[in-house]
């Protein structure tokens, strides 16, 4: 795209996010988590690892805060000053969210990181300087920066480990920022297939590596879009809009609703595309 | 856009600037052009392996017992992800994390390469085997072990005839952190060890510290039950109650968790029926008749568990049935471990759970190949023998009983007595270490073999075990193959016609293909599809089981005396990614945090806030815990969900040994642990250990995932909860 032509038709191209004046036509990539089945129990980040050539760091770089998990898991307790937490901990999976508007595309210098036509919010890797801005604008904090060439050192992946590697994942390199990309190869070969036969992508034929191995089946993922899916329904059931201008339907009801679905710092209005459900207790017990 | 706005001359100059800075730096553009790799075209491409397309293969997880179904991705010939195979019916599709890192422990380079001597010198595969049928001459059979983890399937099969062909009945199966207690339990009051547990038909499941979403006989199963159970459908959503003094990963998702004062599980489970008998259930006589002491202010004294809190457990199990009460490692582990797991199991019968969420497990027609489990109290008897003098020769497949038995049982130093120690290993642990001869094993992805589960889903099935991918190192051999080599110097005639263990597997599983649902397939069509789907089943009669709980003879002792000199109760706990330990060398898990304390890469000793206060501990301080028979020194983490008598450390880290992730990461709290064994079955009493607590003066940063402000969500709504009256739970999708 030349300069020119990106000047000339200006408007065509700019999109605000989300898009009420281009809707998403094929597919919009989203989640939905059941923190009411969420365990707790970190398959899904060791998934991930298998899956997306993530580097383990080791003790010393993690206790500086240069861990590498593009899925992890917050254990929260409640804060009540009771003397035992008798209603368990409080487990969520965090990950990209996907924003819609996205905090940290607008703030990179050379638009390494931006939206795709699909939804995601994308990283590309080679066009990535390491200013580290986005990270910084994270909400979420899911953005890992690569701080050494993990490669190239001792004990990442030394000998044999080599041919774990995912072929179909670049292994980073020092100096870039990465982050969750809902295992964009995964959709990326679900839509090709896809494309050669003539139509979209069903619901169910392409999973993400952390839903796939979730013991408790607690992430459902698919296209938005396409109102039956399962993700589709799980939204709409709850009432959470893609692009609620103000609030969501839940938050809009004196005193809350009886919906669970809700996203993380809505307030913040960045639109994430993952829905949450509240994790539920017993009032009888 | 593109054929309007490309400029292909401007795009040329600026690619020649490109090609001109790489020239200077190599030949060209590529590390194929620059020789530092070549490309090798197939002049006869092996079978499936076409470049930049996944090929996948069934075949069974060997990273714990459970068993799972698994399906391998590969590509170009390398095996690069483990998924769960979604025709299983015991993970059904799923996988946990510990599965995830099989491929580290296939792609690991700590791996045993060649067969070593003591001391590492390295020999060949014929003088290894040589030297073993050398040094079993002379020697009589009782005078021969052998020791394994559980086993089951073909290799069982083979490990017995070569047993039977040493005219030796030593073999001691051992589990370091089996439930076997509870096993033993079962057996009498359901009359099978391990029945099939109906969460997804349970209304309210009470757990006595059994972590079955985390390391407790077949975590993913139950958990792909408890992701159903939490649902709404149609009998509600079910309703998860834990007791017990450490919080594990279960209790951490319990609707309410219930600290108890350790060892006194079996009494609340009696308070529980008492209370239940006061609200109107009507209890046999017997029943009544023990319960009738544990009245609701003993139970509250005795336990800790307030008297609401029991009537309002006994109400909800009243009102929503059918329930399910499980019996789990934290109730077990005590002297009065079997009395503790009998009273628990009580409660099931009283509620009349048995045969509704309790259910009977398909027989396995063939005893031969169904499972040995193993226990602790076979490590012990091995341990007696080889005292005494009586172990000449020891073979051991799969345990490290040095790491894992307490430093009080001296299992080092009665196995320096043993003549001719032959050790099959994956890693140079601390067992094998102190082996004559190491026989280095095939991974898991790269073996052939079978086998069959403790805990079965819907129907008795046969697990079929199957190379992913071409063995990485040469001289590595299948457990199977070397077996069988071992019995070729005893019964040559009688296993000549098998040239490896893949024949003898294949022929041994054709040959009852009957037996195996198949009676009418030819012998090809029937073994290839056997392996395309990963498992057969069993044509086995649904079994039944035989509800004789009784109250008789359970008998409880009161609760625990102070112990002035060591005042606090050492709970080690199983965690689900290093069990026993024997997976500690593979980094994923060590990077993968503890879901209860976030920490990685290390040990650590959980105290509640409030004993730490009473000591003057903070989180970080050094602290040196102290038991009868040892003491190890490990980081303090503040930890509410545990009872503040007791303390609790995690097992598996702690190695001198086994390779580079392993090694030097945390401390061994199997060491410190006191030889106490449950009174019944003489399994060794895990939680029996007392302990006392000192500071060193050091205080170290906790290398965790959570932030410095630990599990605070400093007033955000991040992970949002609701109670059951918020939220309209029907419907939902």
């Amino acid at each position: 795209m030349s300069v020119s032509n990106m000047l000339e038709n200006w408007s065509k191209f700019r999109h605000m996010h989300p898009v009420d004046d281009a809707p998403y036509t094929e597919y919009k990539w989203a989640m939905s988590i059941d923190l009411d089945a969420c365990s707790g129990c970190n398959a899904c980040s060791v998934a991930c690892y298998a899956e997306n050539n993530l580097a383990v760091v080791g003790k010393e770089k993690y206790n500086a805060g240069q861990e590498m998990h593009w899925m992890r898991i917050e254990r929260y307790w409640d804060e009540d000053g009771r003397e035992f937490p008798d209603q368990g901990a409080q487990f969520i999976p965090m990950m990209c969210q996907h924003c819609e508007a996205a905090p940290c595309e607008t703030v990179c210098p050379v638009g390494a990181t931006n939206h795709t036509a699909d939804g995601l919010n994308s990283q590309v890797y080679n066009r990535c300087i390491g200013s580290r801005y986005c990270s910084a604008n994270c909400p979420f904090k899911v953005r890992y920066f690569n701080w050494y060439d993990y490669p190239t050192t001792n004990n990442v992946w030394p000998d044999e480990m080599t041919q774990q590697l995912n072929p179909d994942v670049t292994v980073r390199g020092k100096g870039v920022m990465e982050k969750c990309t809902f295992c964009v190869q995964r959709l990326e070969r679900a839509k090709n297939n896809a494309r050669t036969e003539g139509r979209l992508v069903h619901d169910g034929e392409v999973q993400t590596a952390c839903q796939q191995a979730c013991p408790t089946s607690a992430i459902s993922f698919g296209n938005l879009v396409e109102p039956e899916s399962k993700v589709a329904k799980q939204w709409a059931h709850q009432q959470v809009e893609l692009a609620a201008k103000d609030a969501q339907a839940k938050d809009e009801q004196e005193g809350g609703s009886d919906l669970r679905g809700y996203r993380i710092f809505e307030e913040l209005r960045a639109y994430p595309s993952v829905m949450y459900l509240e994790r539920v207790r017993e009032s009888a017990i | 856009m593109i054929e309007n706005s490309f400029d292909r001359r401007d795009f040329l100059k600026v690619l020649g600037w490109g090609g001109a800075a790489v020239t200077l730096s190599g030949c060209g553009f590529t590390s194929v052009q620059d020789g530092v790799e070549t490309v090798v075209s197939y002049v006869e491409p092996p079978e499936y392996a076409i470049p930049g397309i996944s090929v996948y293969f069934n075949s069974t997880c060997a990273q714990c017992d459970a068993g799972c179904n698994i399906t391998g991705r590969l590509r170009e010939g390398r095996v690069l992800k483990l998924e769960g195979n979604t025709s299983s019916t015991i993970n059904y599709g799923k996988m946990c994390g510990l599965g995830q890192a099989g491929v580290q422990a296939h792609y690991n380079p700590d791996r045993v390469r060649e067969p070593m001597l003591r001391g590492g010198e390295v020999l060949a595969w014929d003088k290894a085997l040589g030297m073993i049928n050398d040094k079993l001459s002379g020697v009589k059979g009782d005078e021969i072990a052998f020791l394994t983890g559980s086993v089951s399937g073909h290799v069982k099969v083979l490990l017995q005839n070569y047993l039977e062909a040493l005219g030796t009945k030593n073999h001691y199966a051992y589990e370091a952190v089996a439930p076997s207690v509870v096993r033993a339990a079962n057996k009498k009051a359901y009359g099978v060890e391990m029945p099939r547990l109906r969460l997804d038909k349970a209304k309210v499941v009470v757990s006595f510290g059994a972590d079955f979403l985390g390391a407790w006989v077949s975590p993913v199963n139950f958990s792909q039950q408890y992701g159903k159970f939490r649902k709404a459908g149609d009998t509600g959503r079910g309703v998860l109650v834990q007791i017990e003094s450490k919080m594990t990963l279960t209790g951490a998702n319990a609707d309410r968790w219930i600290a108890i004062r350790p060892g006194t599980e079996g009494i609340l489970a009696l308070g529980i029926i008492h209370a239940l008998g006061a609200a109107g259930l009507s209890l046999p006589a017997d029943v009544a008749a023990v319960s009738k002491a544990y009245d609701a202010a003993r139970v509250t004294k005795d336990t800790g568990v307030s008297a609401e809190q029991i009537e309002k457990l006994a109400a909800l199990l009243k009102e929503r049935s059918p329930s399910l009460v499980i019996a789990g490692s934290a109730a077990e582990g005590y002297v009065h471990g079997s009395q503790n797991a009998a009273a628990i199991n009580l409660l099931n019968s009283v509620l009349g759970n048995i045969g509704k969420t309790i259910e009977a497990p398909t027989n396995v027609p063939f005893p031969q190949v169904a499972v040995t489990t193993g226990n602790r109290s076979s490590v012990q008897a091995l341990n007696d023998s080889m005292a005494n003098g009586k172990v000449k020769v020891l073979f051991s497949y799969g345990a490290n009983p040095v790491f894992t038995t307490p430093t009080a049982l001296k299992f080092k130093e009665n196995l320096s007595k043993v003549g001719f120690k032959v050790v099959f290993a994956h890693y140079l642990d601390e067992t094998t270490q102190e082996a004559d001869l190491v026989l280095p094993l095939d991974s898991a992805l790269e073996d052939w073999g079978t086998s069959v589960p403790e805990y079965q889903g819907e129907s008795a099935q046969l697990s079929i075990q199957q190379p992913l991918m071409e063995k990485l190192h040469a001289n590595t051999r299948g457990v199977g193959d070397i077996l069988l080599a071992l019995l070729k110097q005893r019964r040559a005639n009688e296993y000549k016609d098998y040239e490896d263990f893949y024949s003898y597997l294949r022929n041994a599983v054709v040959k009852n293909k009957s037996a195996l649902g198949s009676a009418g397939e030819d012998d090809d069509t029937f073994w290839t599809g056997a392996l395309s789907k990963g498992l057969v089943y069993f044509n086995g009669s649904k079994g039944s089981l035989s509800a004789k709980s009784s109250a008789a003879g359970i008998v409880l002792p009161a609760p625990a005396e102070e112990d002035a000199a060591y005042p606090l109760h050492l709970i080690p706990a199983v965690t689900a990614n290093l069990r026993d330990g024997r997976h500690a060398n593979l980094p994923w898990l060590q990077e993968s945090p503890d879901p209860m304390t976030t920490i990685v890469w290390d040990s650590w000793v959980e105290l509640h806030p409030k004993t730490a206060a009473k000591l003057g501990i903070v989180e970080g301080d050094i602290i040196e815990v102290t038991s009868r028979s040892g003491s190890i020194k490990a980081q303090a983490y503040l930890f509410p969900g545990i009872h503040p008598d007791a303390v609790s450390m995690p097992l598996g880290n702690g190695h001198v040994a086994m390779g580079r992730w392993a090694k030097d990461v945390g401390v061994n709290a199997f060491g410190i642990l006191d030889q106490v064994v449950d009174k019944e079955t003489g399994e060794l009493a895990f939680n029996e250990t007392r302990v006392k607590i000192s500071k060193t003066g050091k205080r170290v940063i906790v290398v965790k995932d959570e932030g410095f402000i630990g599990g605070s969500q400093a007033g955000n709504k991040i992970a949002v909860r609701a109670s059951t009256d918020e939220v309209e739970l029907s419907g939902e999708v």
